[in-house]
């Protein structure tokens, strides 16, 4: 049998750019600072050029890092004053239909239980965001700590939250594989719910529209 | 060295000469101007320039030696000289009571006027009887001396932070005075050993203007301490182009490349070593070929090391105490996530062929 779906509106525009903007400077921040971490190509061979490797790749990471941080505080808006697909209520896993729907989504992505659409993220979704978001904070904090060394008010907090700046080095490497571990799972799980579902899932980031069936198919 | 005389023994005076030069020395170093150095002579050759007492706890004496040793004798000397040292138990004639004594009496006549230097960490646990000189504790003459004292000034990582005494586990309780001593200016001059003209400008600071000098959030004077060691190396230049030394001895190696792939820690730490150097011989850490170990900040046994990597090493939860480095922890959860994924991409496969196309099966309405 064919499927009817309908159109619904999910996603601002808001939203939208944020998370194109996380996107790119994601990807921009974890080649550069994997970089910064081991310069893996140089100019070692002394060609005579000056073309500043080191210091252009760590020019991207802050610039980068300045969007990345932009984009954290419009979503830390779109938390509380986003439609109700974008706010916290729709994540967090406390109220009783948050709380079932995320063991429901567990359940569903071990093939052990249906689907159940839902026009905003599913709260297992919504919950590793909201995980993703405050890890970001952390990332924005030890960043801003690395950058601004010399400055009296961020070495007060700097330093209160990290201790040293060997600390802040460490924690911000270790939670670059966060990040590479979030792209890899989070890609995948949404191309996979695209080809099982046939929600539209992906394009629903661009186009902030997402196609839910209106009936419930024949279960033979 | 210029003022030996010729049988070998260092002439022990200090030439105004010489004197004047130290003291223009500790002026360039705090960044003051040419025409303060009248005003620091003046303070620092006054009769009523407050006398020191100097304690030394869980040690190794590399300070005091680095400040006795200093290849310029000026420097050494200076600050014997400058600071009249009332206690100090590697230098001081007396010894046994009659050190004691001189403490006492130190205590009871300048109390709340003299400077307190503290070398060393302070063992605390166990009622803090790892240290113990002429039967009482580290803890205890620390109690008695620093909160008598004008000002406290903790040289060396050890009595500033800890240091190799507090690295992990920390078998007996060692803390920096800060941990200790409350209510009294404390100045930290951390690194193992600090460079004599931090301490000097830190004393001279203190005779001239009666307070100690501006610091960051750890208590470091920020004339010595107000910028990291990678933003003022010589070999920066080559960090920015990305000319790295691979290996000790390598090509790069010999170019005077950066020594960052090689462990140096000079991105996390904040001293004056590449502007001031040491022993007057134009050298330091990084200047010599070695990546520097991040010595003046908090912790650096444990967050320094090892000092050939430039982050630390992670305990592996299951090995037993195993330790291995952050990355291939990281490239672990990675091949496993990716694996899962494989896993999970190819279960929903095999389903979909024993069922055939069951698409209608996966959804149900709310
Ligand atoms: C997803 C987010 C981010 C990732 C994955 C990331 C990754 C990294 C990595 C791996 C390093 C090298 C650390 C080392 O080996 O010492 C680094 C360094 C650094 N990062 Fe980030 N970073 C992120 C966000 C930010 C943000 C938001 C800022 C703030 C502007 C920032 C500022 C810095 C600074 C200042 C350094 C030190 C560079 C240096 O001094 O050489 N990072 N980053
Ligand atoms: S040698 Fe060390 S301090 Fe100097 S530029 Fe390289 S990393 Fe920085």
């Amino acid at each position: 049998m064919s499927y009817e779906f309908e159109k619904y509106r999910a996603f601002g525009p808001l939203y939208r750019i944020t998370h194109w903007v996380f996107a790119i400077s994601c990807v921009i921040l974890l080649f550069t600072g994997y970089y910064i971490y081991e310069p893996w190509f140089t100019t070692m061979l002394e060609k005579g050029v000056d073309d500043f490797t080191v210091a252009n790749m760590r020019f991207f990471h802050f610039a980068a890092g300045y969007c990345f941080m932009g984009a954290v505080i419009a979503r830390f808006y779109l938390w509380f004053f986003g439609n109700r697909q974008e706010r916290i209520t729709d994540a967090l896993p406390v109220t009783k239909r948050n709380i079932k729907n995320f063991w429901g989504a567990i359940l569903n992505y071990l093939y052990v239980k249906f689907h159940v659409p839902r026009l905003g993220h599913n709260a297992l979704a919504g919950t590793t965001y909201l995980v993703t978001f405050l890890l970001s904070m952390v990332m924005i904090a030890s960043g801003f700590y690395l950058l601004y060394p010399e400055s009296v008010q961020v070495q007060a907090w700097g330093g209160a939250v990290f201790g040293s700046q060997q600390n802040a080095r460490f924690v911000h490497f270790i939670l670059m594989f966060y990040y590479i571990f979030f792209a890899m799972v989070h890609i995948y799980i949404a191309i996979w719910n695209d080809v099982m579902f046939g929600e539209g899932l992906v394009s629903a980031i661009i186009s902030g529209s997402k196609f839910l069936h209106i009936k419930r198919p024949r279960v033979d | 060295m210029a003022d030996q005389s010729e049988n070998g023994i260092g002439d022990l005076r200090i030439t105004r000469r010489s004197f004047i030069k130290g003291c223009t020395m500790a002026a360039a170093a705090l960044g003051l101007s040419e025409t303060m150095i009248p005003r620091l002579v003046s303070a620092a050759t006054s009769p009523q320039r407050p006398p020191v007492v100097w304690l030394h706890f869980q040690e190794c004496t590399g300070c005091t030696e680095s400040l006795l040793r200093a290849s310029h004798p000026d420097i050494g000397r200076l600050i014997l000289d400058l600071i009249s040292l009332d206690y100090h138990e590697t230098v001081m004639a007396a010894a046994g009571y009659q050190a004691e004594e001189n403490l006492k009496n130190t205590i009871e006549k300048y109390d709340g006027k003299y400077i307190c230097v503290v070398e060393g960490a302070i063992p605390t646990k166990d009622g803090g009887v790892y240290c113990k000189i002429g039967g009482r504790t580290a803890m205890d003459i620390l109690a008695e001396v620093a909160p008598r004292s004008a000002a406290v000034i903790a040289i060396g990582s050890c009595a500033s932070f800890g240091g190799l005494q507090a690295a992990a586990p920390n078998p007996t309780g060692a803390v920096g005075v800060r941990d200790l001593v409350r209510g009294k200016p404390i100045i930290n001059i951390p690194g193992c050993p600090p460079n004599p003209i931090s301490f000097l400008g830190t004393v001279l600071h203190y005779l001239t203007w009666k307070k100690l000098p501006v610091t960051d959030n750890l208590g470091r004077p920020l004339f010595a301490y107000g910028r990291k060691i990678h933003d003022h190396c010589e070999r920066r230049a080559h960090f920015d182009e990305g000319r790295f030394v691979e290996q000790f001895g390598d090509e790069g190696h010999r170019q005077g490349y950066c020594l960052y792939k090689v462990g140096c820690k000079g991105p996390a730490t904040f001293s004056n070593c590449p502007a001031v150097r040491f022993n007057d011989v134009d050298q330091w850490p990084v200047s010599a070929g070695h990546g520097c170990c991040g010595c003046t900040e908090p912790g650096f046994w444990d967050s320094m090391t090892p000092f050939e990597q430039r982050l630390p090493e992670v305990e592996v939860p299951l090995g037993k105490g195993t330790v291995t480095s952050a990355e291939s922890v990281g490239r672990t959860v990675m091949g496993i996530t990716a694996g899962a994924i494989g896993i999970h991409a190819a279960a929903g496969v095999v389903r979909r062929l024993a069922k055939g196309t069951a698409k209608k099966d996966e959804i149900r309405e709310e």
